[in-house]
């Protein structure tokens, strides 16, 4: 069967994708109730940046991020609600995501959502994002030091 | 928006699928109780607010600002 190939522009780019590609968030996003299609594409070749793009507007991109790029140890339990959701037991290969900001024209400020991580379950092809209310997830959690201390990018 | 006075132990239903109840008050403090179906999402509205500012942001982060 030859799987149908799809050419769509986005505000990130033009992007091709197949419709296995295709993740479905049945509960959309927080604020974003109604996109419940998504693909994920890498940002730039050996880049850990992905864009989460929306399929069906096509002005709506999130760049995400593995969070063991910035955050050491960021291994957050699954509420029991999201794990059924996603239809993963203990052994499911999923993918975790946090969503990143980047204030226009300061990178050295670049943050990430670590208490609203998206998660995916590889073979089903859902995705959710998760709600953590706990104070050792913030929602804008620094990716570099203050600046005038520690290391940059 | 609707208002309801309970006391400790009475409920709210909200639909047919969704009970609030009130466990204890201390003070300025409420303990409420929540059950709901797995596919209902329950959280304090900060987080959910936050969460939801910070989505809007991010989804107009622009392709130039991102550290190579």
């Amino acid at each position: 069967m030859i799987e149908e190939r799809k050419e769509l522009k986005t505000r990130v780019g033009v992007i091709e994708f197949g419709s296995d590609d295709v993740l479905n968030f049945p509960d959309g996003l927080l604020g974003f109730p109604d996109q419940k299609r998504f693909v994920l594409v890498q940002h730039k070749e050996n880049s850990p940046f992905r864009w989460l793009l929306s399929i069906d507007d096509t002005n709506l991109a999130f760049l995400v991020v593995d969070p063991a790029e910035y955050v050491t140890d960021y291994a957050p339990p699954m509420p029991k609600r999201a794990s059924d959701a996603l239809r993963l037991d203990h052994t499911t290969p999923m993918l975790v995501y946090t969503i990143v900001t980047i204030p226009s024209g300061h990178p050295e400020d670049m943050t990430l959502n670590l208490a609203g991580p998206v998660v995916v379950n590889c073979e089903a092809g859902l995705g959710r994002q998760i709600v953590l209310d706990d104070e050792a997830y913030p929602v804008r959690h620094r990716a570099f030091a203050q600046s005038g201390e520690g290391k940059a990018a | 928006m609707l208002v309801l006075t309970r006391k400790v132990n009475q409920s709210i239903m909200i639909g047919e699928g969704v009970e609030v109840v009130v466990l204890d008050v201390r003070g300025e403090q409420v303990r409420l109780g929540i059950k709901a179906p797995d596919d209902v999402k329950v959280h304090r509205k900060e987080i959910f607010e936050a969460i939801k500012t910070s989505n809007e942001d991010a989804a107009s982060v622009d392709p130039s600002d991102i550290p190579t």
